[in-house]
């Protein structure tokens, strides 16, 4: 006896099913396009999407905001959310890049690739400061185009705000006018509130922070960052960093600030051998935040600073 | 190439699909930023491993011996020497075309071989959440099987995947559809048509020349000859949590073994089947460097070979002259293994992990006059280390408790000690 008959029978009829159903549902309509279904990966760019947007968006936040960005996995929740996006917001400059490349290729959804109205990246709508990790030793995690933390900053914020409302605008011209004048009040408010804070603080702050995620303060803070916690970026505090970090800045004054996931240990050091004190604070704005979530983000960073 | 009936409508799908594509890249959206229309990544993956065995137990699991590869030294892990190993080292490149197809090349390497382990294209722009690979590339059946080493977890593959599948998992040239639902329960299904090459469940010898006028029953079977189709689903848990469950199946048309005795051929020609649950879950404690994180994985998977076997002589025996035919009996092979494994993060940048394994919970042979053998067994303890995120230094400790042919068990103790190395482009955290 050769080749069973029946054996393949069975098989035959399952593929024909199978490829029935994959031409099926190519012939499925798409989902209706009402409002504007926007996916963030940040909760300061879903801040600025909730706020420009209004009730003609829905904004979905994919990284919770008290972990760190860079160590995420591609979750099926991430894909299951970015299969049905109209517009992908990232942050970009390698932020995301451990992750995101993969949610959005298992995310099978055209509108989000990359070079799509419908991929904002906002590294690309703004001048970046120069990351460590361009100038150091190559430890894995090299930032090219710059310092991806520009989310401590609500001036580059305001400029990716304007840059947003356009690309809104694009994809549903119906609201572009109004997109835009929300994303200049968003603007508007930014700015002021940065320079109100400013005002609030003692000039001339020198702060220490873990890693380079908080850089961006200097720009619209009277701050100077005098050191980090990290020996570079990525890689944990080591005994020999902090003793050196002390002796440099023995005798001066000045403030430790750290991300609420980082590890305490090394600001705590400061704190007993400096006389300085430390705060843990929060990066981004809550997950469901809108503008004034972000605002009081940058009054708790500020007040974490000395008044003038 | 004449297709085989249960291809062709499936190839006139993926054709249709394939033809579909580029009337919809005529909507492209020209880009302002100097984003370079090459884009290749390339990155590098360098790893050795240091093997020591510490006691000697039975070389491989009761009932597993046919189909599977024995291309490699004395029975111990892998071919692994005692000492120093370079172990799977990896050139990868990955390019895009516009954002219409992703081309992924991913060279393996030791120090005596080079080969290509995969090398396909992906859509990136089908309508309606479909997605076609095409080039060989590692089934998505199953959790670890599309995984390459140094996204494992322990230094070596689960026995599970090793025996039923093959020393690549299920590796194999051909195409994939998948479709992802537009839910919020992440959903996804997916079909392959495979060339149908893999040791284990779709092991292929073509005809063979006739001995004495005596024809083989080994017959030429064209291609594809494997089919397999998966469901994976993914709840969304919240930021803490995460999960994903899948089930995976596939028919092999064609699953034919040549074995050489003293003066016959032995062979088997028949079909094959298998079917499979996964299931992962993973915690993040949100804490710095993967402290307080779990990880949770386990697999099953049953395989069935159904075949016809009949032993012709190449040499005048006892039995008869050269063509001289016997052993004629059809028979099946009802086969499993399972596999549970969970790590946790003691420390910022420490990892430990524990694998428990069975491999022939039902291990029935009917073979001759058809036997039960016993259950396989192995346990496996790791420590990780992450001195920098693309560096890790890991220390395993195996206990294989197999069972020989006879039901005799032996235990073996192993050690290894891994270094793997990422250079380059960032590889992506896949779930």
């Amino acid at each position: 006896m050769s080749y069973r008959k029946t054996r393949v029978r069975m098989p035959r009829a399952l593929a024909a099913l199978a490829s029935l159903v994959l031409l099926g549902l190519l012939l499925l309509p798409s989902q209706a396009a009402a409002g504007l279904n926007i996916v963030a990966t940040t909760s300061t760019l879903g801040a600025l999407a909730r706020e420009i947007g209004g009730d003609e968006t829905e904004v979905r936040v994919l990284a919770p905001p008290d972990r760190d960005a860079h160590d995420l996995d591609a979750r099926p929740s991430f894909m299951a959310a970015l299969r049905r996006a109209d517009m992908l917001l990232e942050i970009g400059a390698g932020l995301e890049e451990g992750w995101l490349p993969a949610a959005q290729r298992g995310a099978r959804n055209r509108a989000i690739n990359s070079g799509q109205p419908g991929h904002f990246r906002a590294a690309d709508m703004i001048e970046l400061r120069r990351s460590i990790t361009m100038d150091g030793p190559n430890m894995g995690h090299v930032h090219e185009e710059g310092n991806p933390h520009f989310n401590t900053d609500p001036l580059r914020l305001a400029d990716i705000a304007l840059a947003l409302a356009e690309r809104m605008g694009d994809l549903r011209p119906d609201h572009a006018a109004t997109f835009m004048e929300r994303a200049e009040r968003t603007a508007e408010r930014l700015r002021d509130h940065a320079k109100a804070l400013a005002a609030q603080v003692a000039p001339d702050q020198r702060i220490v922070v873990y890693h380079e995620d908080l850089d961006y303060l200097e720009e619209w803070l009277p701050v100077d960052i005098v050191g980090y916690l990290e020996p570079a970026p990525g890689i944990p505090p080591t005994a020999r960093h902090l003793r050196s970090l002390v002796s440099d800045l023995e005798g001066t004054e000045g403030t430790v600030l750290y991300a609420a996931f980082q590890p305490a240990r090394g600001a705590e050091f400061l704190e007993r051998n400096l006389g300085w004190t430390s705060h843990a604070v929060p990066l981004d704005p809550p997950a469901d935040s809108s503008l004034d979530g972000y605002l009081e983000l940058m009054t708790t960073w500020a007040e974490t600073l000395p008044r003038q | 190439m004449p297709l085989t009936p249960f291809s062709r409508p499936v190839l006139a799908a993926l054709a249709s699909l394939t033809l579909a594509a580029p009337g919809a890249a005529a909507a492209q959206w020209t880009t302002s930023d100097d984003e370079s229309a090459w884009g290749m990544d390339v990155s590098l993956i360098l790893e050795g491993i240091y093997y020591n065995e510490l006691s000697h137990g039975n070389d491989s699991p009761a009932g597993f011996d046919d189909g599977h590869d024995h291309g490699h030294g004395n029975g111990d892990d892998h071919g692994l020497d005692d000492g120093f190993n370079l172990g799977h080292s990896e050139l990868g490149f990955q390019a895009r075309l516009g954002d219409l197809l992703d081309a992924t090349v991913i060279i393996e390497f030791d120090d005596q071989d080079i080969e290509v382990d995969e090398a396909y294209l992906t859509t990136r722009a089908l309508p309606g959440g479909l997605q076609l690979k095409a080039g060989k590339f590692l089934s998505d059946i199953g959790y670890i099987n599309n995984r390459h080493p140094h996204e494992w977890d322990f230094v070596n593959r689960p026995l599970v995947n090793e025996y039923l599948f093959g020393d690549h998992g299920l590796l194999e040239k051909g195409v994939q559809a998948t479709w992802l639902a537009p839910t919020a329960t992440y959903t996804q299904l997916g079909v392959e048509l495979l060339q149908g090459e893999t040791s284990g469940i779709a092991n292929y010898e073509g005809s063979q020349s006739s001995l004495n006028d005596q024809d083989r029953i080994l017959r030429d079977r064209s291609g594809p000859r494997l089919v397999t189709a998966f469901a994976k689903i993914g709840p969304d848990l919240g930021p803490d949590h995460a999960a994903q469950f899948g089930v995976s199946g596939g028919y092999a048309r064609s699953y034919q073994v040549t074995d050489e005795h003293s003066t016959r051929f032995e062979d088997w020609d028949g079909s094959a089947w298998f079917a499979g649950l996964d299931a992962v879950y993973k915690y993040s404690a949100g804490r710095a460097y993967g402290h307080g994180d779990w990880r949770l994985q386990g697999e099953y998977f049953y395989r069935e070979i159904d075949v016809d076997r009949r032993d012709v002589n190449f040499e005048a025996d006892g039995n008869g002259p050269v063509g001289f035919v016997r052993n004629e009996q059809s028979f099946k092979n009802q086969q499993d293994g399972i596999y549970v494994q969970g790590v946790y993060g003691f420390a910022p940048r420490w990892e430990a992990g524990l694998r428990a394994e069975a491999l022939g919970l039902s291990n029935d042979v009917g073979r001759g006059d058809g036997e039960s053998f016993g259950t396989s067994y192995r346990h496996t303890a790791q420590v990780t280390f992450r001195p920098v995120e693309p560096v890790f230094l890991r220390a395993q400790l195996s206990q294989n408790d197999f069972v020989d042919d006879h039901g005799d068990r032996d235990r073996g103790l192993e050690f290894l000690l891994q270094l793997n190395v990422a250079l380059g482009a960032h590889g992506a955290h896949r779930f």
